[in-house]
């Protein structure tokens, strides 16, 4: 009986997840929001990985290493990998590693959805009473999570030391930030009815 | 300090001064440093399949165990900094891009073969298996602790262990995968801990003035077979000094502390069966002579201002050299009379090169007198 309470319940927050998300996917200007959201973080992690960064003087071109199959799922950190190409514009570089764009797409993907939901929550107050605040905290986690590529040299800026609990912390921080960011979109999308008419928007 | 074997070594627990000595297969305690003057030691043993260790006496704080319990993950997993294993040189006219004349790089001459590693390349990587003067070595850089040391390797190649002890790195060999801390150069895991490793000199300069000196050189490519932003220092820069290489922090804390100068000072740094001493080196650079005794033994620590390094000679006679060799039979070592004179050093009157004075040149190497005193905390400290 309460295992059929439960799926009921586990259903219904699905539903409210797949009809929020379809809601604001379905409206110019919140969809607007996911998109840009989802571009500025997944570019933020980059950086936070070291694979995006400013390098100017540099011809353009790609350069991709040899065998880089090989390479591609190598751990360079407990939650990055390895890059198998060097991409110049002249003014940005890419060190592209598929699988670090694999997992920042889905977690700007999740930072986006979230922030698109909150955006309508915002402007729709009718329909919920939430602030704008728990996907970007929810995201944080995971932002951070990128730095431990190559030695944890946040932690200098900060002033901490590379502790065992604070390394085992941030090796906890992706899927913890993960963790959230779906706890944000359910709590999000629980709060808004796509039924209700909106009362402005692109629709 | 009172050298011991091995074994008293491994039944004494966190007992100031210890000495290691161990040399697994068929050792030749005979073995002479390079004449050359490279201050290569050459091999002359090893594990099976393992790295070539040699017959040596070194200062010891700290028994194996206790360093292998003091170490922690940096982040990566093992290779996860990947040891460049197939390295490619350009002639010294035809450098990489991103190098500029004050950048540093680590230089080798090994049989009459000079090479040049640029930090910027290493700490990417601070490990290179390479083939010098048809020896196979390793040269390698840890940034935590500003230490560039180079290894005879032997059969086996070294890879980057991703674990950390006293902010040092921890290199393991990948015929037994046992581990090396880089700056103690000795085995700290397997049975029977306690070998050493064949180590030769490593000249921390810039490539401007390794250039200068050696015009023949050739110099390590950014083609290393792995996509890195080479031209940048996730921790830094030091040209000029910045981030972790300036600031008085830690990431890692070390195994002992002292504050009679700042953590990240540069001391040059030399171990041996006498004992341990650190210089500063900036007060080498004004002195240019400096002399001293370690464990009752008469040293002397010479400023070459070509490549603006420090060697340090073992001037008096007695003890046993951190080459593993015994005594020298050079110039008259008790009574000589050093002194400095235009970029030179004259030794009882004849002149000599700093790095060819006629006594034994010990291994030294740059190093953060955080990381000295953390792992040498018995060490002398001219300042």
């Amino acid at each position: 009986m309460s295992a059929r309470r439960a799926s009921a319940a586990l259903h219904g927050v699905s539903g409210d997840v797949a009809g929020a998300v379809r809601l604001t996917l379905g409206r110019r200007d919140s969809a607007a929001v996911v998109v840009a959201v989802t571009i500025g973080y997944l570019l933020a992690y980059l950086w936070a990985t070291g694979d995006l960064s400013l390098r100017t003087g540099i011809d353009p071109g790609v350069l991709v290493i040899d065998d880089p199959l090989a390479r591609l799922f190598v751990r360079t950190g407990p939650t990055s990998f390895g890059a198998i190409a060097t991409v110049d514009t002249g003014v940005i570089r890419l060190l592209l590693s598929p699988v670090n764009v694999a997992i920042g797409t889905a977690v700007a993907g999740l930072v986006g959805i979230n922030l698109g939901v909150t955006y309508l929550a915002i402007r729709r107050p009718e329909a919920c009473g939430i602030g704008a605040g728990s996907g970007p905290l929810a995201s944080v986690p995971a932002l951070l999570s990128g730095t431990v590529c190559c030695g944890p040299v946040v932690l200098l800026a900060v002033g901490v030391q590379a502790t065992a609990v604070v390394l085992t912390a941030f090796v906890w921080l992706l899927p913890v930030g993960i963790a959230l960011l779906l706890a944000s979109l359910v709590y999000v999308a629980t709060k808004v009815d796509p039924r209700r008419p909106s009362s402005s928007g692109g629709d | 300090m009172v050298p011991i074997d091995r074994r008293a070594f491994l039944g004494t627990f966190g007992a100031g001064i210890s000495a290691l000595s161990g040399c697994l297969g068929d050792s030749n305690a005979d073995a002479e440093p390079d004449p050359a003057g490279d201050g290569s030691d050459g091999g002359s043993g090893s594990a099976a399949g393992g790295p070539p260790t040699v017959e040596r006496s070194l200062p010891a704080a700290y028994t194996a165990d206790e360093l292998e319990e003091a170490s922690r993950s940096g982040g990566p997993p093992p290779d996860g900094i990947p040891a460049i294993e197939d390295p490619q040189f350009a002639e010294a006219t035809d450098p990489p891009a991103s190098l500029d004349d004050g950048d540093p790089v680590f230089g080798v001459v090994l049989d009459g073969e000079a090479k040049a590693y640029p930090q910027s390349v290493l700490v990417w990587h601070e490990i290179v298996n390479d083939v010098i003067g048809g020896t196979p070595v390793s040269v390698t850089y840890c940034p935590l602790t500003g230490t560039a040391q180079g290894f005879h390797r032997g059969g086996t190649t070294f890879g980057v262990l991703g674990r950390l002890i006293n902010a040092n790195l921890v290199m393991f060999d990948r015929a037994t995968e046992r581990w090396w801390p880089q700056m103690l150069a000795t085995r700290i895991t397997g049975d029977d801990p306690g070998d050493h490793l064949a180590e030769f000199q490593v000249v921390w300069t810039t490539w401007e003035r390794w250039r200068s000196v050696h015009s023949e050189t050739v110099v390590l490519t950014e083609d290393t077979g792995f996509a890195r932003n080479y031209g940048t220092d996730p921790y830094g820069g030091y040209n000029p000094r910045s981030g972790y290489y300036a600031s008085d922090g830690f990431l890692f804390p070390p195994l002992a502390e002292d504050d009679r100068i700042t953590p990240k000072t540069v001391v040059v740094g030399m171990r041996s069966a006498n004992g341990a001493v650190a210089v500063r080196k900036e007060t080498l650079r004004e002195e240019r002579l400096v002399e001293f005794d370690v464990g009752g033994v008469r040293h002397a620590a010479v400023y070459d201002e070509s490549l603006d390094t420090g060697y340090v000679y073992r001037v008096g006679s007695g003890g046993e050299s951190g080459n593993g060799s015994e005594g020298s039979d050079g110039a008259d070592a008790e009574a000589a009379t050093l002194s400095w004179g235009d970029g030179d050093v004259a030794v009882d009157g004849d002149v000599h090169a700093p790095d060819s004075l006629p006594f034994e040149r010990e291994i030294a190497f740059d190093a953060m007198w955080f990381a000295w005193y953390g792992y040498y905390p018995m060490t002398d400290l001219h300042q």
